[in-house]
């Protein structure tokens, strides 16, 4: 069965983001370092949003819809920012020094490594993100 | 999040706990750079109680490195949870950090 979470571009939502993913993790019986994880990828996914994606300072919606069938989990992120794709960001280095290592640009790379797939598509002035993660 | 510290030999433990997320990492790294700032060179970041990490809070973990490689101090972190040391090796930050099980071999490494 599908569930919306609806949040507004304000990083200040992001602690409801987090009660509400435990709740998933209740209902779905995930462990817990899985819950953590679909945490976090929330979190770098909803805060770019709110960074990002808006040039005006008006009150947009976020829509996050969540479903678990069989053992897939799908979440899929809309928001009407500016278009932006996270699978064309280019990836960091992950083997450089701490010298070397620029300070950022670590949020995208994790939820692409998190999850199993990502997948972006721009529709009706909306961008959609669609990640899944097998469990 | 909090952060305790203590004066343990050469080093700061600053023990972490709680969550350092976009909503605190800034608290978080002004509490470092404090620590830094009032002359403390070698400092262990003790991660038992840190159970949430986002890319925000590994910025300062970075920049926290950076600082302490620039005035030839030492960045010791102990006891991460599982889940957290998962993300450092994602990261790649395993290999940038040092580190250690425990406090004890953080203070002697």
């Amino acid at each position: 069965m599908q569930k919306h979470i609806n949040i507004k571009n304000n990083i200040e939502q992001l602690p409801l983001l987090a009660e509400e993913v435990e709740k998933l993790g209740e209902e779905w019986k995930l462990d817990m370092p899985m819950v953590t994880n679909l945490n976090l990828v929330l979190e770098e996914a909803i805060s770019n949003i709110v960074f990002y994606a808006y040039n005006d300072k008006k009150e947009h919606n976020i829509d996050i819809t969540t479903e678990k069938i069989d053992k897939e989990i799908k979440i899929t992120v809309t928001d009407d920012g500016k278009p932006f794709d996270p699978t064309k960001k280019e990836t960091p280095d992950v083997s450089l020094s701490a010298e070397d290592r620029q300070i950022g640009g670590l949020g995208i790379f994790l939820i692409r490594k998190i999850m199993d797939s990502v997948q972006y598509k721009r529709e009706n002035e909306k961008n959609i993100l669609t990640l899944t993660k097998l469990i | 999040m909090d952060l305790t510290t203590s004066k343990k030999g050469d080093f700061t433990v600053a023990a972490i706990s709680g969550r350092i997320d976009t909503t605190n990492y800034n608290e978080f790294e002004t509490q470092i750079m404090d620590i830094i700032e009032k002359g403390e060179n070698n400092i262990i970041l003790d991660c038992e109680n840190l159970n949430y990490i986002s890319s925000s809070g590994l910025r300062v973990f970075l920049i926290t490195q950076k600082k302490l490689m620039g005035t030839k101090g030492k960045l010791h972190l102990c006891n991460m949870q599982p889940a957290i040391k998962e993300i450092f090796d994602i990261s790649g930050f395993s290999s940038i950090f040092k580190i250690f099980n425990t406090e004890d071999e953080a203070m002697n490494g």
